[in-house]
């Protein structure tokens, strides 16, 4: 075939948009068109003419498994691989409240009431101690430091790589939302609205996710931690 | 022309600062993960929309969708910006991975809208800012004869072969080569300004 043919160029690009070449000389076109920049732009123009086609398709959140199937695939290739630790694969998704949890938070809050010296509620106002599946707690959420404002931070440093980050939830009636991703060092603080926060009784979780953090908008990996909202500031 | 904009899809990361997709295909291109799964993040619904259109399948399309972004991945260096928008990119990987994938399959699912339905539902779809091209497509279609017009949405819509269509339609393959040449050049002609 002459592919110098103005007509044929055009008609080829428009079938290769529309789907409508055989597998082989689909093949053919492609190699031709990486070679023939001119070609290639041909074909974005009808690309661009039929994607508004696509505009009366409904998106369709997929589910998460996509994610983590392709997850699973590109770290084969070169990028360090995913050191998520099998056993929290199986932990239902906050299923119950850790019985640790509490006993954490009484811990930590009697910890931080020594450190400031006085007695009486501890200074900054304790809203929730996540502790991890063993009962040790490992994030915590204190008031402000301006008002409307709730500052997280990790108890102790996580165990952090680059393909992973930490996703803290608020849980209410046991549906998750979204309250932002959490540095993994000590020194991280992340802050959040109290007004996001659920109410006193319901759950702050934390989930492992890719770096971005969760793509659906619901926890993707393994929950590492949780516990209780005990008071919701002002 | 902003086919994201059209596409109704927001170019936005979930801290609300402005993204655009193209940065994070270039980024992804230098192995940049956390790009790699914003932009996953951010067209993923969409791009599965369109793969479960043409498959009709649920798990077939979740397949699908993955070795197109598996594919993303691998071919991002590819991607030039001065060749096309991102989301037309992205999605011409997912058309192409979802009409092989067809291809390869011997039956099709029956369930499906009508070719016309799906153009009706283009007015509906579209937002006030992407009205007046709209407008215009939906005008050029509708001047195509409706055995041709059908055909072309057939294999934008479905990914049907032109044997298919063929064996759809009971007319010769060569009506069908017919068909799909002259609408490409009286959409051309009508399109073009």
């Amino acid at each position: 075939m002459r592919y110098e043919d103005p007509e044929l160029r055009e008609r080829l690009a428009a079938e290769y948009v529309l789907g409508t070449l055989p597998s082989r000389s689909r093949r053919r076109f492609e190699r031709l068109m990486t070679e023939d920049p001119a070609l290639a732009r041909v074909v974005a123009v009808w690309a661009d003419r039929l994607a508004l086609i696509d505009a009366a398709t409904a998106a369709e959140d997929p589910p998460a498994r996509v994610w983590r199937a392709v997850e699973a695939r590109i770290a084969a290739d070169g990028a360090p691989p995913a050191p998520a630790p099998s056993r929290f694969r199986s932990v239902p998704f906050w299923r119950g409240l850790a019985l640790g949890a509490t006993a954490a938070a009484a811990g930590l809050i009697i910890y931080l009431t020594a450190f400031t010296g006085r007695p009486g509620p501890p200074t900054p106002a304790v809203v929730a101690v996540l502790a991890d599946q063993s009962g040790d707690p490992s994030w915590i959420a204190v008031a402000g430091p301006r008002r409307g404002e709730v500052s997280v931070s990790a108890v102790r440093p996580q165990d952090e790589d680059a393909r992973h980050s930490f996703e803290l939830w608020g849980i209410v009636g046991g549906t998750p939302r979204p309250l932002g991703l959490l540095g993994p060092r000590s020194g991280n603080v992340s802050i959040i609205r109290a007004a996001e926060l659920p109410p006193p009784g319901d759950l702050l979780a934390v989930s492992l996710e890719p770096p971005a953090g969760s793509p659906t908008g619901l926890p993707t990996g393994p929950v590492l931690s949780r516990g209780k909202v005990m008071l919701k500031p002002p | 022309m902003n086919i994201v904009k059209r596409l109704g899809l927001e170019e936005r990361s979930a801290s609300g600062s402005l993204l655009q997709l193209q940065q994070l295909i270039h980024r992804t291109s230098r192995r940049d993960a956390a790009a790699f799964a914003m932009l996953y993040a951010q067209t993923a619904p969409k791009l599965f929309g369109i793969a479960l259109r043409i498959i009709g399948h649920r798990e077939e399309a979740e397949e699908i969708l993955q070795e197109a972004f598996v594919a993303v991945w691998e071919r991002s260096a590819d991607y030039d910006a001065a060749k096309g928008s991102a989301m037309v990119w992205l999605t011409s990987i997912v058309r192409h991975c979802a009409i092989d994938h067809v291809r390869r399959r011997a039956v099709r699912p029956e369930s499906r809208s009508a070719p016309e339905e799906v153009l009706l539902g283009l007015a509906a779809a579209g937002s006030t800012d992407q009205g007046a091209e709209l407008g215009a497509l939906q005008r050029c279609l509708g001047e195509l004869d409706e055995q041709p017009r059908r055909a072309v949405l057939l294999a934008y819509l479905y990914g049907f072969t032109r044997e298919e269509i063929a064996a759809d339609f009971a007319v010769p393959l060569g009506t069908v080569k017919t068909w799909i040449r002259r609408s490409v050049e009286r959409l051309k002609r009508c399109l073009d300004p």
